[in-house]
């Protein structure tokens, strides 16, 4: 794999748009070329290396790119949108719509991000050490599907509305997720190792998917049903990946538990479920 | 023409397989117990497609840690003629036998990669669940894509995959272990089948591997489109003219496999007559094939030594 390094010289005032920062774009470029890449701030268009120190090279091909991004970049929007392969490590805090509408690659995020990381995601795996904003693999306001495929793993805490709209794909969060987590959501599955804020799972409406509480449940909306305690033998298989593959330890503690098994939302007829860790 | 092997006399002559469609299935279940009770329920009445619909046997235990759900299991592959009957003789048994087990649920056994065609065994299943079934979808868009069913049922919930993988295989395998007497010929023909087992890509179908009876095609009987395999009946050696019964031969088991692939049967069949040549009292080891007429694999007994 090619290595780019980026660090930002200063950090900007103004949100800058940076949707450049991706493996798809750099990928097949000149240095020079990479370098003049457009930024905008505001409605003003620069070039990249007005913000960021570059070194390391440039791959033939996305699938062999790889771009570190060093700096606090919490002003820094877009990095890895829509990108299909490679990889991209930011090592610092990261502002919003990181990784918005990726299908492919993996971005590693050590630090926190701003809201809308991984929203509309269709592909890839992006994978967050601190804590998500608002919005984390949700939807934009209009579209009628938020994830449709993807898997975002948040080590620390999520913000409201995670996984709204959630059509395909997985959302873990290892810390305590905010209100309305799943919202809207019409598959896909949501993990939530700590705390699990009210309104979880409003307006959801089945198609297979369903979310996961191994912590304390805030409140469970009344309009979910508690059905039966038991021990789902196709939780095991999510769990073990999650500890095998996916580094998530604490899952492997969950294989053999027992769950209580929850349907709903029955105020829109909805057939998802909530599943709580009953141990 | 003959050849000695470990002082047994080998005739040089082969088995004929013939071509059928394999699948294999991973059963899982609670314990090591109801893992077995599910496979080997399954893989019942299914020794031959002389009269059941399908040829099926246990292959071997899956140890928890190489399960998809770590829980203790079971491979078993099954054979039918054509992808239509494979597929019915799959769903009807995993509906009959394992989806009412305990505690089990099953798996594909032969990825993608491997396979010639995926059958929809998982997603006829489904609608045993009356509406009430759901759709699980793992690894959307970064892994290993895998789908699922969930179906209720009273003791808890069964889950099958959606399809499970087949391709084209062989059955037939098979070899004629001829001994002094009955306790030395099943002796011989036990450490066969111990020694074929140790083989991946193989089944044995019939009891404990073994058939006893053999068949040859027809008989006298119009009705009947199989009978005993009168030339290896060794009662009947003086009462019939074509008996291959020689002196000193008392007692004929015959050891069948099928597997997924020719190398495998033939791999096996080495292995399975090298192992029952060890056993004192065996004086030959044949096979049985129709002139190379009716099947498109011809496993000559020497080279299935050679390659074993």
């Amino acid at each position: 794999m090619k290595e780019l390094f980026l660090e930002l010289k200063e950090k900007p005032t103004i949100p800058i748009e940076a949707e450049n920062i991706s493996t798809d774009i750099v990928a097949g470029k000149q240095m020079q070329e990479v370098r003049e890449l457009p930024i905008y701030i505001g409605n003003t268009k620069k070039c990249l290396v007005d913000f960021f120190d570059l070194e390391g090279e440039v791959a033939a091909q996305t699938a062999d790119q790889a771009i570190f991004v060093e700096g606090d970049l919490s002003k820094v929007k877009y990095i890895g949108a829509k990108m299909t392969a490679g990889k991209v490590v930011i090592n610092g805090d990261v502002g919003m719509h990181l990784g918005s509408q990726m299908t492919g690659g993996e971005i590693q995020v050590n630090g926190s991000t701003a809201d809308w990381a991984g929203v509309e995601m269709k592909g890839g795996l992006l994978r967050i050490s601190g804590n998500a904003g608002n919005h984390l693999g949700s939807v934009y306001r209009g579209s009628a599907e938020g994830m449709t495929g993807g898997c975002i793993i948040v080590d620390g805490d999520a913000g409201q509305e995670t996984g709204s709209f959630l059509r395909r794909g997985m959302i873990v969060v290892r810390g305590n997720a905010g209100p309305f987590a799943g919202v809207h959501m019409n598959g896909g599955e949501i993990f939530v190792f700590g705390r699990a804020a009210k309104r979880l799972g409003a307006d959801a409406k089945g198609n297979g998917g369903f979310i996961v509480c191994l912590g304390e449940v805030e409140a469970m909306l009344p309009t979910y049903i508690y059905d039966s305690t038991y021990r789902p033998t196709f939780m095991r298989l999510y769990l073990r990946e999650l500890n095998d593959k996916l580094g998530v330890k604490e899952a492997g503690r969950f294989i053999d538990a027992p769950f209580k098994r929850y349907h709903g939302d029955t105020a829109i007829g909805g057939n998802s479920e909530i599943f709580v860790a009953a141990a | 023409m003959s050849f000695n092997y470990n002082g047994v006399e080998i005739e040089d002559t082969f088995a004929e397989g013939f071509s059928m469609w394999g699948s294999r299935i991973v059963i899982t279940a609670a314990n090591r117990k109801w893992a077995n009770i599910g496979a080997t329920t399954m893989t019942g009445f299914a020794t031959s497609v002389i009269a059941c619909d399908c040829e099926a046997g246990v292959e071997r235990e899956v140890p928890p840690e190489k399960t998809p759900d770590g829980r203790p299991g079971a491979a078993v592959m099954v054979f039918g003629f054509s992808k239509g009957k494979l597929s019915g003789s799959m769903l009807s048994r995993i509906g009959q036998c394992v989806l009412t087990c305990p505690t089990t649920a099953i798996f594909n056994g032969l990825p993608k990669e491997e396979a010639d065609e995926m059958l929809d065994v998982g997603k006829s299943l489904r609608f045993f669940g009356d509406g009430f079934q759901a759709k699980m979808r793992m690894n959307d868009g970064w892994g290993q894509r895998a789908r699922f069913w969930r179906i209720p049922v009273m003791e808890g919930e069964f889950l099958t995959e959606e399809k499970y993988g087949a391709k084209k295989a062989v059955a037939g395998g098979n070899f004629l272990l001829m001994g002094r007497n009955e306790a030395a010929t099943l002796e011989a023909a036990e450490r066969a089948i111990e020694a074929i087992h140790s083989v991946p890509n193989i089944v044995t179908p019939f009891p404990g591997g073994l058939c006893r009876s053999g068949s040859k095609v027809g008989s006298k009987y119009a009705f009947l489109k199989a009978s005993t395999n009168t030339p290896f009946c060794p009662t009947i050696k003086h009462a019939f003219k074509e008996s291959k019964i020689q002196d000193g031969v008392n007692s004929v088991i015959e050891v069948v496999l099928n597997g997924l692939d020719e190398p495998s049967v033939k791999r096996a069949m080495g292995a399975g007559i090298k192992a029952a040549t060890q056993v004192k009292g065996l004086r030959k080891v044949t096979a049985v094939n129709f002139g190379g007429k009716l099947g498109k694999f011809k496993m000559g007994l020497k080279d299935c030594l050679e390659v074993t």
